[in-house]
């Protein structure tokens, strides 16, 4: 059959039996026409032909017209369209000749669209046809309804056809397509399928003696199970012991379904297709014989081929494949697993392009069972091989998505190298998304950030106009949450903008980074600051506008970092092509920064060009990007990105926090996972209303020094997300918790004894969480002293959306703990229960009281009762420094006291607490002995519980 | 579920084209078009599969072809549906064809799209795979052609009668039917 079309000369062109001359000779005008132009003219004459027949007056007789309609088709087919002719059509469906009906149906379904007045009129022929006693006619009638297709046609027909379907007078060939026909109008109409004893009548057609009619039947119930696995149910076994005839019969039994030595296997991929809706049966019973078919399956790929024709291959591996994928979706019996992880594996170096393809695309679900993902890895070189020698972009395309399906922490650094090294080769249509994935892997899985911006600034290199904004923002926004890569990155980007030429993108990330950290590597001569600016300078004429905008920042950035280059700086500055732009916004950069620069004194200048605030924590935009880019997500693949997920959380429902922090230890280094920005000290000052920092107080100690040289740099491995509540007490914004599939971010306001705080919920992953559920409880040492009052939210969110639920509360008297804050939601069918606490603690209703020493100490003298007294002596746990303390002691929501107390080393505070029956005064003496790393805290209240709950509050943060 | 079957010579001249899902007719055009130069621009021995293109469909969708000498077999199917499958399907499709025409060729499509559906709808139904077994099908199909002969036996002898009188002696009028050229119809087939 590979020869069929290569017979074309040795044929004559057929005219004809039944004389359709006209058409014959029709079509041969066509075709000998020289030009376009000739053609459209030969058409319109023949269109202007038809339609006057038509409006003649002389009665075309059912031969006539169907010679017409044939005409009409086949210009229709050249693209042209067709407005006329249709009433004919019809016409000829209530002709008594089967040949002219044919050919009038053939034209409605070609021609006809859902919203035609022609319908009812349609709707008339095919209920007499449908009640035809030739099985031919009521084929006819019921391709007819499937064509169309409509509402009407549902309502008209919803009666008649499941009847068809059951009714044991029916024909095969007429059952055959009333399956298909009731399946059609199931999609447009759900309520055409009637219930109850219906259901048993429709899957007991699973085991109709006729393969055809199970092979329609088994298209119909498939789309059923999806809108109603429980009531069908029941089709499972019946699939089952079907499957396990076919799987068992020898190739003569099934006789003519039997194609190509393989017994029916089409219907065998059908049913495979129809038992993955469902879990692994219970039954023990159908259990087993499921698996002996798997089993049967994969022992028959070993056998020797029955015959050498693609064909038989084909059909074979059709259901070898289903067989595989059905073992991927129970992900239940290891051993079958690694048995179909190694079939790929043999696929991926056959021959056959189509197999490798195959074999690759289906690898990537099996890499997201935890049981096969080892037995997945062992076959990486041979899909990096892949990548180096396929021809065919489509099987490349499936290994990119391989890789990245296989990626973990132990393989990365590997796949991300091969990967950057394919890109340089990779086609364009590709690049992009490789781009993307590269920086993914390169963000989630990075253990050590010098190796991500490595990684990223290489991608630059090699395929820097496939480097999406997406892109170079988010390695921006790591290196300035990130103090410990920020000296290396400066470097970097330092060396890489030496080479001759470079492309945008580097000198943006160049121009940034520097502007921001290039005082980190000024103490080298060879990168002193001239060279720096030398160095970026020398690109900016071959940059874009955009470009230059962000270069000039850097330059006016520099003033403030290295004043010794000012005058240099303000020459560019000053510069024709700058300070008179054609490029307003240049323009205004110019002028603006060279007034700056001139006018105001080198105080208000570092106010001004202090270094940015990290960033907040979201979603990794790239992955946004990517999950944007491959658009509406199959069910596959989305089946993929849940198992992904719930591999790497290894969660099932989350009971409780020791849980939760044993997850968050698991994805630690996890940036795309983990909020991770180092708080600055304005940012708890300055009310942005941003959601800023989370973990805030393990990096407000470091601060850059700015000589040249980086502050010893915190680990990065960071806490859990159980450890942020910790940090609330300290201050109101920032994210609560975050795990793979939500982010929850906290903003709060507090006056007096008043207080609101917004929770935002955020869904991280690309499909809904449903029965969203969050709850506030005030538990037992809270009750009765403070109130909350929750706003209700919607049961559900949205992919990628964010939702806002206001809670108001009220200090009635001062409290110990934290209302508990249950969140409860439904994750790709998973219940997921998240048990946190609501950052409400006592001190939110501080209200900072200033005053002078002599006050001070005259109050702390009145308030020596014992009882009024808490006292805490602790060791120090992260840096003693005068700044990190002093943004603690400002973010716990008191006056810091400055040049008060006789030891400058000693810090003093003074707050009132609102409640709503009293107001409570309260004074704080820390001092810090840096000898002994150990603070003594001192808290005096008018109330006594006061004191000791504040005193408790406050050492934590320590 | 198969959204699409289209047909269509190495010029991209369409021979078939069924929607299974209604796109107006500018749409079909344009999907056509797309989903040539998609297709026609691959080497003859890489896989038979690529992702669809935008216009039908997008990353969810499967182009699967077949190239048959002068003619692309393209059906463009969800991921419900198994590429082998759909290939085989293809396959069956021409095998039947091969059968109904005797040693099929291009000119059958073009001279008999009436026909070609007629097979076509034996196969599949509203998108989804009816029938596969040839037998089966060349047994339908045989039905409706002995319909089909009945129907001209008794119906169209006269018919064609009295058109072979009114065409005899009129030598002016043969001539001006223009028969292919038939070699060089094979050799620019320029639609």
């Amino acid at each position: 059959m590979e020869e069929a079309f290569y017979r074309e000369a040795a044929k004559m062109p057929a005219v004809r039996g039944d004389g359709m001359r006209g058409l014959a000779v029709f079509i041969s005008d066509i075709r000998n026409c020289k030009s376009k132009e000739a053609e459209v003219k030969r058409i319109n004459k023949e269109l202007a032909n038809i339609r006057s027949k038509f409006k003649g007056d002389k009665t075309l007789d059912g031969y006539q017209k169907k010679k017409y309609v044939c005409k009409l088709l086949f210009i229709f087919l050249l693209g042209h369209d067709i407005d006329f002719g249709h009433m004919e059509a019809v016409n000829l469906l209530s002709s008594n000749k089967y040949t002219e009906k044919q050919i009038g149906y053939l034209f409605i379904s070609v021609l006809v669209n859902t919203n035609s007045d022609l319908i009812k009129l349609i709707v008339q022929s095919i209920k007499n046809d449908l009640s035809s006693r030739n099985p031919v006619h009521v084929n006819l009638a019921l391709q007819c309804i499937a064509n169309i297709g409509s509402k009407e046609m549902a309502d008209a027909f919803g009666n008649d056809i499941p009847k068809l379907l059951v009714s044991g007078e029916t024909m095969d060939v007429v059952k055959q397509s009333a399956a298909l026909c009731l399946l059609r109008l199931f999609r447009t109409t759900q309520e055409i399928i009637p219930g109850g004893e219906w259901t048993s009548r429709i899957i007991h057609l699973l085991n109709d003696q006729h393969m055809g009619v199970v092979t329609a039947a088994c298209s119909l119930i498939e789309a059923l199970v999806k809108k109603n696995p429980d009531e069908y149910k029941g089709c499972v076994s019946l699939a089952v012991s079907r499957l396990s005839r076919i799987v068992t019969a020898s190739y003569t039994d099934l006789q003519d379904y039997t194609y190509y030595f393989v017994p029916a296997p089409w219907l065998s991929v059908k049913l495979l297709r129809l038992l993955q809706h469902y879990p692994p049966p219970e039954d023990p019973g159908v259990r087993g014989r499921l698996n002996e078919c798997l089993d049967t399956i994969l022992n028959k790929a070993q056998e020797p081929p029955k015959s050498k024709k693609v064909q038989h291959s084909n059909a074979k591996n059709a259901v070898l494949f289903e067989a595989i994928s059905i073992i991927i979706h129970s992900d239940s019996e290891p051993n079958l697993l690694v048995r179909a992880c190694n079939q790929l594996g043999q696929f991926l170096s056959h021959r056959e392009t189509n197999l490798r393809y195959l074999a690759l695309e289906t690898m990537c679900l099996l890499a997201t069972s935890e049981f096969s993902h080892e037995a997945v890895k062992k076959h990486q070189e041979t899909v990096i091989n892949a990548l180096k020698t396929e021809r065919d972009v489509s099987v490349r395309q499936r290994a990119v998505d391989l890789l990245y399906a296989m990626c973990d922490r132990s393989n990365a650094e590997e796949i991300v190298q091969e990967m950057l090294n394919y890109l340089e080769t990779a086609d364009y249509s590709i690049r992009e998304e490789m781009v993307l994935k590269v920086a993914i892997l390169a963000e989630k899985y990075a253990q050590d950030y010098t190796w991500y911006v490595d990684v990223i600034l290489n991608l630059i290199r090699i395929a820097g106009d496939y480097v999406s904004e997406e892109v170079w923002y988010r390695v921006i926004q790591i290196v300035v949450n990130r103090e410990d890569v920020q000296g290396y990155a400066a470097k970097t980007v330092f060396e890489a903008l030496q080479a001759p030429a470079c492309h945008e993108n580097m000198v943006k990330v160049g121009g940034y980074i520097l502007g921001e950290f290039g005082n980190l590597i000024a103490g080298d001569s060879r990168s002193a600051p001239a060279v720096q600016f030398q160095l970026l300078h020398s690109k900016y004429h071959l940059c874009s506008a955009a470009t230059r905008a962000l270069l000039l920042t850097t330059y006016i950035k520099f003033i403030n970092l290295f004043p010794e280059i000012k005058s240099q700086i303000q020459d560019v500055l000053k510069s024709n092509s700058n300070l008179r732009s054609s490029d307003a916004e240049l323009q205004q950069r110019a002028s603006e920064y060279l007034h700056l620069s001139i006018t105001t004194t080198t105080d208000v200048l570092a106010t001004v060009l202090e270094e940015m605030p990290p960033f907040t924590e979201k979603e990794s935009s790239i992955l946004a990007v990517l999950k944007k880019k491959s658009g509406r997500m199959s069910a596959q693949e989305a089946q993929r990105e849940a198992r992904v997920q719930a591999r790497e959380n290894s969660t099932v429902p989350l009971p409780d926090k020791a849980q939760i922090a044993q997850l968050n230890n698991s994805t630690s280094a996890d940036l795309l996972g983990l909020s991770t920005p180092p708080a600055s000290q304005n940012s708890t000052q300055s009310n942005t209303g941003v959601l800023v920092d989370v973990l805030g107080d393990l990096y407000g100690g470091s601060t850059t020094t700015h000589n040249g040289t980086t502050t010893p740099a915190t680990t990065t491995s960071t806490a859990g997300a159980t450890d942020n509540i910790k940090k609330f007490v300290c201050k109101n914004n920032g994210v609560l918790y975050e795990n793979d599939i939500i982010q929850i971010g906290i903003k709060s306001e507090f006056r007096q004894n008043l207080g609101r705080i917004g929770v935002f919920y955020g869904n991280k992953t690309s499909m809904p969480l449903q029965g969203f559920l969050p709850t506030v409880s005030v538990g037992g040492t809270q009750q009765g002293k403070v109130t909350v009052q929750v706003k209700p939210v919607e049961p559900s969110i949205d992919a990628g959306a964010q939702v806002q639920q206001l809670v108001n509360c009220e200090c009635i008297e001062d409290f110990l703990g934290l209302p508990d804050l249950t969140v409860s939601f439904t994750y790709g069918n998973v219940p997921q229960r998240l048990a946190l606490h609501l950052p409400l603690s006592c001190n939110k209703f501080f209200e900072p009281t200033d005053m002078n020493g002599e006050s001070f100490f005259s109050r702390w003298k009145n308030l020596s009762a014992p009882s009024q007294e808490a006292q805490k002596i602790f060791k120090n746990a992260g840096p003693m420094e005068n700044a990190a303390i002093k943004t603690k002691l400002l973010g716990f929501g008191m006056q810091l006291l400055e040049g008060i107390d006789p030891n400058p080393e000693n810090f003093v505070c003074a707050a009132i607490i609102h409640t709503r029956t009293q107001q409570i005064g309260c004074l704080l003496r820390l001092e810090p002995n840096r000898q002994a790393q150990m603070y003594r805290l001192t808290i005096r209240a008018s109330k006594e519980s006061t004191a000791h709950i504040m005193a408790e509050l406050l050492a934590e943060q320590f | 579920m198969i959204k699409a079957i289209l047909v269509f010579n190495n010029h991209g001249k369409p021979r078939l084209t069924k929607f299974y899902q209604y796109f107006n007719e500018e749409m079909q055009q344009q999907i056509i078009k797309e989903t040539f130069q998609l297709v026609s621009k691959r080497d003859d021995n890489v896989c038979n599969f690529l992702e669809g293109g935008s216009l039908i469909g997008g990353a969810d969708y499967k182009l699967i072809y077949r190239h048959y000498a002068t003619l692309y077999f393209v059906f463009c199917v969800d991921s419900s549906e198994s590429e082998l499958g759909i290939l085989d399907l293809i396959q069956v499709f021409v095998e039947t064809l091969d059968k109904c025409f005797e040693n099929v060729c291009e000119l059958d499509l073009i001279f008999h799209v009436d026909k070609v559906h007629y097979i076509l709808n034996e196969l599949v139904m509203g998108g989804m795979v009816l029938e596969t077994n040839m037998t089966e099908i060349i047994t339908r199909i045989d039905d409706q052609n002995k319909l089909e002969k009945q129907e001209a036996g008794l119906a169209a002898a006269p018919a064609r009668a009295v058109s072979a009188v009114k065409n005899m002696n009129l030598p002016q009028q043969i001539k001006d039917i223009k028969l292919p050229d038939l070699p060089a119809a094979i050799k620019d087939l320029k639609f």
